[in-house]
Formats: C-alpha cells, structure tokens, sequence
C-alpha cells in the first residue's frame, strides 16, 4: 500500500497569513492562483470599463489620448498574463493532482515560487501607472519602435514584469508536465487521463517553446533602449519587422495556451449533462496536439500587412485554414456528445453550451481574419477586436467560469445558489453579446482599434456596445456574491454532485481532502471513471 | 525512504524570499537604468538575496536529499523538471540565433534593395550590403535610440582567441566525459582530478573571453556597432553567463563529490550539471562556427 | 559542400545530445548507460567538427566572418 511519508504528517495547514504564504499544497495554491487572477480580471475589467467609457460618444470625453493607449495596453496585458493565464494554472493546480490520482504536485516548493512570483510581476506593472510619463502605451504587442523609440521610461519596469511572468510561466508548466508524466497513477494509461489534464499537458508544451522566445524579444527591447543595440533599428542593420516574427511567433502559441486547457473544461462539463460519455475521445486527443503543433508554424498570419512576399502569405494563409480543421472535429465532437444525450441545463451547463456556440462565431471571424486578400480591409479594425473578444471572453473566460461552477462544489464541499447563478449566466451572456457583436460591424465598416476618438458614423454602434460592456462588467458583482455566499452559506453538495459526472475527482469526499489521493486509485476505478469509453 | 510512499515536502519560506530577490534586484536594475544613483546598490541588494536563496533552498533540498527522504519518484521529477527547464534555455538561446540568421540573410540585403529593385539606397558612400561590412557604417550615423554608432577598425579574427576558447571548451567536454566515466565506476579520487580539470577549463575560458572583449572594445566593436555588434556580444554574452554559472555548479558538484553525496548508480545531480555543460558547449560550438565562420 | 557537411555535423550533434537528454529524463541503469553513450558521441562528433573547420579554412575552402577595414575603399 502507498501512503503519504510521515515526514509529511505534521505540516496540515498552518494558521493565518505564513500557511498561504508558505504553502507547498496544490490546493492552497491553485486558490492563489484563481483569487489573484480574479482581483486582476477586475483590476482589467475596470480599465476596459474606462475605455467603452470614453467611446461612448465620439470626440473626446473624460480622459486624453494619452492615457486612452496605456489603458488599452494594461487591459490587454493583465487580461492576457494576469487573468486568463494564472486562472488557468489555478485550475490546473486544484484539478490534475485530483483527477490523475496523486496527493500533490510533484515539484510543490516550485510551485510555491510560480505562483508568488505573480504579485510581484503584477504589482511591478501596475506601478508603472504611478511614473513619470505614465504606463506603457504601445498596445499589448509592444511593436518596435513604439515601445523602444517611442516609449515611456516605465517601458523597462514593463520588461521586467514581462521576465517574471515568463519565469513564472514557464515553472508552472515544468510543473505540470512533471506532474502529469510521474505523479500519474500507476494503473492509468495515457489514454484514461481526462481531457482536462490532457490538453494542459500539451499546453505545457506550448508555454515551455513559447515563453523563453517572449523572454529573448523584451531582453532585445531592453538592449535597444538602454544599451544602443540595434536588433529593432533598420540605421544599424536590424528590423523593426523582425520583432513582430519574434513576438508572433511567442504571440500565436499564446493564442492557443489560453485555449487549449478550455477545450479541455468544456470536454467534461458537456458529457456530464448530456449523460453520455465524451464523442471521439481520441479524436479529441489528437485534435489538440495538432492545433498545438500547427500553432508554431502559423504565426505571420499577423502580419500580413507588413509586405511580406506572396508565397509567406499564401504559406501562412493556409496553414492558418488548415487549423479549422482540428478546431472543427472539436466543436462536432462536443455536439455529437450531446446529440440524443438525456441533456439537463445546470449553471455549468449553460456556460458550456454557449461556449461551444460563441467560440465558434469567434472561430469562423478567425478564418475570416485569416484569409490574406481579405484580412487588407480586417486588419487592425475593430472587427479584429471582435474576434479575439469573442475567443478569449467567451471562449476562454467562459469555460473559466464553467470550470468554477462545475467544480466549486468539489473546492468548498458546499452548493452555490442555481437560481442565482442562472440570472448571472443570462445576464452576462446576452450583455457580452451587446457588448462585442456591433463590433464586428464597426470593423467592417473601418473603425480602427486603439482609437479613443471615431467618425460620427461609428456613434450609434459605439454606444449600444459600452452599453453592453457596462452590463457585463456589473454582472460580475454578482458573480462575486455568488462564490462568496457558496463558500460562506452554501448547502452541503454531495461528493458527486452531478448525476452524470465522470472522474476520480468526484471519488474523493465533498470538500476533497488536503492531500488528495493517500494511495492511488486501483485499476477498476480508473476505468470506471475514464472518459475514453 | 519507502519506494511505495509518496513523497511531499514540508512547507517553505525560500520561494518568498527568492521573489522579493528578484524583485529588488530587477526594480534596482531599472531605476540604475534611468540614472538613479542608488540603483547600483539596490541592485547588489537584490542579487545577494537571490545567492542567500539558492544556497538555503538547494542546501535544504541535498540535505533532504542526502538523509534518504527521497525516493525514485522524487528522482524522476527532478530528472523531468530538470530536462525541461534546459529545454526553455535551448529556446532561449534559439531566438538569438534566429535573430543573427534573419539580420544576415534577410534584413542586411533587403537594405542593399535586395527583392526590390527599384529601391536600392545608397546608405552611405562605399555601403554593401553584406554581413560583414554591416558594421562599417559611416562614423557618426545616429540609431532610432540617440546613440552613436561606434564603428570599429576590424572584427574579431575568428584564428586567434576564439580558436583556441574553442579547443580549450571541447577539451573541457573531454575531462567531464572522464569525470562521468570514471563516477560510473565509482573510483572517487581520479573523479576529483577530472572535474578540476573541467572547471579550470572553463575558468580559462572565460579569461580569455574578457581578453576577446577587451581586443574587441578597444578596436571599436561594441554594443554599439550596429546589428554585427548587437548580435555578436548578445550571443557570446549570454554564453559566457551560462558558462558562469555552469562553472559554479561544476564547483558545487566537486563539494558534493567530496562529500561523498553521488554513487555509482544513483548521480542525478551530477548528470544533471553533467548534460547541461554539454549544452553550453555545443552551444559554443554553434556559436563559433555561425558567427565566426559560416 | 564543406558548409553541407559542417551544418549535418551540427544537426548529428544536437541529436547525440537530446538522446543524452532522453537518457537523462528515463534514469536507472539503462537510461545513465544511454547518457552516457550519446555524450561521448558528441564530444567525439564535436572534436572532429573543430578539426574539420580548422582543417577547411586553412586549406581556403571557408573563409572566415572577418574583413580589415582597410578592405573597403570608402570615406
């Protein structure tokens, strides 16, 4: 039999602030994580407020063009590495350890770093909004020139939250990886993992190619702007071009890091409530290491403005197609899952289901963005602004929040309020539909991003989208009610508290117990609970 | 301890104290940058809290390591993480090279009008575009940034120090191979002698590097010169850092080899260091044949 | 030609180094035996590279990245 070392046995929680902050438990951590990532979803949440603010009405209203940029900027930056990452590795902190079967992590004191890295990086950055010249304001790409020329001195602040974060990253998914090649139980087969830890296995790859690439472009931009290399400067033989190939080519895989892993929460929450096990789930499986694979190789399809030859744009061009197709044995997949199946329409649920339908209109915007001749009239307009929102709120925001309302009873071992929660659901997702959708129209009709004045034909559109954007920005006051009242009030939920849920997770007790898995679970059980059926 | 046992360490303040490190240490760097008097000093602050870490935070884990409360599962996740942190810094290191292979075969011709020729600017009097010559500009033309570009008399000669850094860090994978060698028959006092060898080598190494810098500076090939400079101190640059620290490991490693930490069978952390100096080497190698030679 | 045979050389030695990573990520008898191997490999593939470039430009088949200033005829 495997247990736990003894050696272990004396360190249950400790008490107060020094438990949090010298905690090796996957759990404790993975709260970290989500409640950190939480407070800077805010914290982006508020600048994206300021902005749809200010576009209001067009000409210029409450605030200058100036801080308009850092306010698109930070937006971009704290949702891209301060909410949707770190929420991500949250959930993958709390959940792998549970679902593979093991009591922990399988390098804890990393863990530990990986995450206490994250305030710091976070609070470097947004100390740049106190310096002189205010935050950086070149876009959350930070192109050269704009962020070595042209920028403000807070710039190498930025570079150094931008080193941390990528450090952070980039343990979290040695971690991971780790964690999932050898804390796996013994009697499960790579083929009877979860399709959670499934796709953060290959995005472990992903950050691990990716994040020391981000880390080589800002040392570059640091060099430039203080030490007189001319990596970015065409006068000494450089290329400004060159960085947009070194930051897309980190940029792409992002894209798909902050995808994969909610692919991976819908594939559970959508064969729980239909009651059927997972449609195709090999096919799943491979569709995720190819769209993995081809995100390293698609990355110009940014730049098709930069007057590249022909054959790169028609290479990246079809390479970008060609990820439609992986993408769409996905979405089938998930509807043939729930075709015939007995479907119930809980919280997460209702998350889920309209993931699979908004992610995909920002999937086809994706294939629309990525046809060459057509993306002349898309690039940099709103209509871009459009898609991303539409594949990274409601794609990858969503199955964050699916994730929180499917699994929460299994956090707190207690019951948040459905009635509630499907207010919040229906409030958020006809909002954020208000909010995102005329701006596919905008884009068509030439309003650019990053623009804090517009035409006067822009107004009408404009207006009903920061209507939409201020609802659903209120909508997460009640979302925040609705976590806090389930850890405080919530009835007692039951081990499994949904009929069709499938996972060792569910084998554990209501409030899964600080170390997960005392000795690994046997072979039956393993079957029993496998997706792959 | 116990193969069928899981292994979960205690809790731990080290990681705390290795962010604020980092922290002080980028925050001093930063305000350094923009002329602040004491970034220098706060700088220095932040290392030495990073240096009192790594001893504290390794010296916990070969200790633990060390009274046997690990077991082959603990093995594994080290070996795992290990492997998978050196496969960031081979894609760290990747970028650099992307860069010198994209400035040398596309954006230095594209400035000699190369795939457009109806725009064929004349940069200075007497400019081609070719890799060498890129770091003869004019004397006084100005980057983007202000700074002067420094134009240097002639570049490092790829016959002389650089030849001989070359020999001197192959040999030094020849003496760690014997080192490993003779670990795996367990004779720990030829080992000794072999992993000396080693570090001195690697010492010699970066003397003679500084030596190169010294050569390189004083004919006018800086950081300064252009992208020929920008590229050339970058990448031996973030070479001789790896270097540093791979010899820093390799003296810990003679101080566990002492101690009698390793056995023929059980090594990890002297593979470890071990596989991570090849890297360096062949990095090096990459190093002197792309940017010396080809 | 030289450079073909120096950058397959290159490529034959990043692979005897990642399959000394492999063995360093599998551990054990059989996976330190594969380490072990792969490195002397590459150490042996790496002399021989040194040789071979020293070898090609002191017969004038490369020529080195390096040019005296003198060379050009400009200011």
């Amino acid at each position: 039999m495997t247990t736990i070392t003894a050696y272990t046995s004396h360190h249950s929680p400790e008490k107060g602030l020094m438990r949090w902050i010298k905690t090796t438990n996957h759990k404790d951590i993975g709260s970290l994580y989500l409640w950190f990532a939480f407070i800077m979803l805010l914290i982006g949440g508020a600048m994206a407020m300021v902005i749809r603010m200010e576009l209001f009405q067009p000409g210029m209203q409450l605030i200058n063009p100036q801080f308009f940029n850092q306010m698109t900027t930070m937006h971009g930056l704290i949702m891209v590495f301060g909410a949707i990452m770190p929420a991500f590795v949250g959930l993958g902190n709390w959940l792998i350890p549970m679902m593979i079967g093991a009591p922990d992590m399988a390098l804890p004191r990393m863990n530990n770093w990986s995450f206490w890295i994250l305030p710091f990086a976070g609070g470097i950055l947004l100390s740049t909004f106190f310096m002189e010249g205010g935050a950086p304001a070149f876009g959350w790409t930070f192109y050269a020139p704009l962020s070595t020329t042209f920028a403000p001195d807070s710039t190498d602040f930025f570079i150094f939250a931008v080193h941390l974060l990528g450090f952070s990253s980039i343990m979290g998914a040695i971690n991971i990886i780790a964690t999932v090649v050898n804390m796996r139980a013994l009697e499960m087969k790579l083929m009877d993992m979860p399709l959670f830890v499934w796709t953060w296995l290959i995005t472990s790859f992903l950050l691990i190619g990716a994040m020391p690439v981000l880390a080589g472009a800002v040392t570059m931009m640091l060099t430039d702007r203080n030490f007189g290399t001319a990596f970015f400067d065409a006068a000494g033989g450089g290329d400004p071009v060159m960085f947009q190939h070194i930051f897309w080519f980190f940029g792409h895989p992002e894209v798909y890091i902050m995808i994969l892993p909610a692919f991976g929460v819908i594939s559970h929450v959508i064969p729980t409530f239909a009651r059927k096990p997972l449609f195709g789930y090999s096919s799943m499986v491979y569709a995720t290491a190819s769209i993995a694979f081809l995100s390293y190789i698609v990355w110009a399809h940014h730049m098709f403005l930069t007057g590249m030859p022909v054959a790169g744009e028609l290479y990246f061009m079809y390479a970008t197609m060609l990820i439609a197709v992986p993408t769409g044995v996905k979405v089938f997949n998930w509807i043939s899952t729930m075709w015939r199946g007995s479907m119930t329409f809980e919280t997460p649920m209702l998350w889920a289901v309209s993931f699979v339908f908004l992610f995909t209109i920002g999937g086809f915007s994706g294939v629309m963005v990525g046809i060459a001749p057509a993306d002349i009239q898309y690039h940099d307009t709103y209509f871009v602004v459009a898609h991303f929102h539409y594949v990274l709120v409601t794609g990858a925001l969503w199955s964050i929040i699916a994730a929180t309302f499917y699994w929460l009873p299994k956090w707190t071992g207690k019951m948040y309020n459905e009635t509630l929660a499907k207010v919040h659901f229906w409030w958020a997702v006809i909002s954020v539909n208000v909010l995102f959708f005329p701006q596919h129209f905008l884009g068509l009709a030439g309003m650019p991003r990053r623009i804090p004045d517009y035409s006067l034909q822009f107004a009408d559109f404009n207006m009903i989208s920061s209507i939409g954007g201020f609802a659903f920005g209120t909508s997460f006051i009640l979302f925040t009610y609705i976590v806090i009242d389930c850890i405080r009030n919530g009835k007692p939920a039951d081990a499994r508290p949904w009929e069709g849920a499938k996972g060792l997770e569910w084998t554990l007790e209501p409030k899964a117990q600080y170390h997960s898995f005392n000795k690994p679970p046997t072979r039956e059980l393993i079957k029993q609970e496998s997706q792959n059926s | 301890m116990n193969e069928r046992e899981y292994y979960v360490p205690s809790a731990t303040y080290w990681p705390i104290i290795g962010s604020i490190g980092v922290t002080t240490l980028f925050v001093g760097f930063a305000n350094q940058m923009h002329g602040a008097s004491w970034g220098a000093s706060i700088m220095a602050l932040g290392f030495s809290i990073l240096v009192f870490m790594m001893f504290g935070w390794f010296g916990q884990v070969v200790n633990e390591s060390t009274s046997g409360m690990y077991n082959t599962q603990v093995d594994r996740s080290f070996r795992w993480g290990m492997s998978w942190f050196i496969f960031s810094e081979v894609m760290f290191f990747a970028v650099f090279f992307g860069v010198l292979f994209y400035a040398r075969q596309l954006s230095v011709p594209w400035l000699g009008g190369s795939g457009n020729n109806h725009f064929t600017p004349d940069l200075w009097n007497g400019f081609s575009s070719t890799w060498q010559q890129i770091a003869f500009s004019t004397p006084g033309l100005i980057l983007q940034s202000g700074t002067v570009i420094s134009v240097p008399r002639q570049l490092v000669d790829a016959w002389g120090l650089p030849a001989l850094n070359t020999a001197l860090l192959l040999l030094s994978g020849v003496t760690l191979t014997f080192a490993h060698h003779t670990l795996r028959n367990g004779d720990r006092n030829k080992i000794i002698g072999w992993l000396v060898a080693t570090i001195v080598l690697g010492v010699l190494f970066l003397g003679f590097q500084i030596t190169e810098y010294g050569h390189a500076y004083h004919d006018g090939l800086k950081l300064t010169s252009g992208i020929y400079g920008s590229t050339f101190y970058m990448l031996t640059g973030f070479h001789g850092f790896h270097v540093t620290v791979g010899v820093i490991m390799l003296t810990v490693i003679l101080y566990r080899v002492q101690k009698g930490h390793f056995s023929a069978d059980s090594h990890f952390g002297f593979e470890g260091v071990a596989w991570y100096w090849h890297f360096v080497d062949v990095v090096w190698l990459g190093l002197f044949i792309f940017v010396y030679w080809l | 030609m030289t450079q073909i045979i120096i950058i397959i050389i290159i490529i034959a030695i990043l692979i005897a180094l990642s399959i000394g990573l492999l063995g360093m990520l599998k551990g054990g008898k059989a996976g330190s035996n594969k380490m072990f191997k792969s490195l002397v490999i590459r150490v042996a593939l790496s002399l021989s590279l040194f040789i071979i470039v020293m070898f090609s430009a002191y017969m004038d088949w490369i020529e080195p990245n390096v040019i005296m200033m003198d060379a050009f005829s400009f200011q």
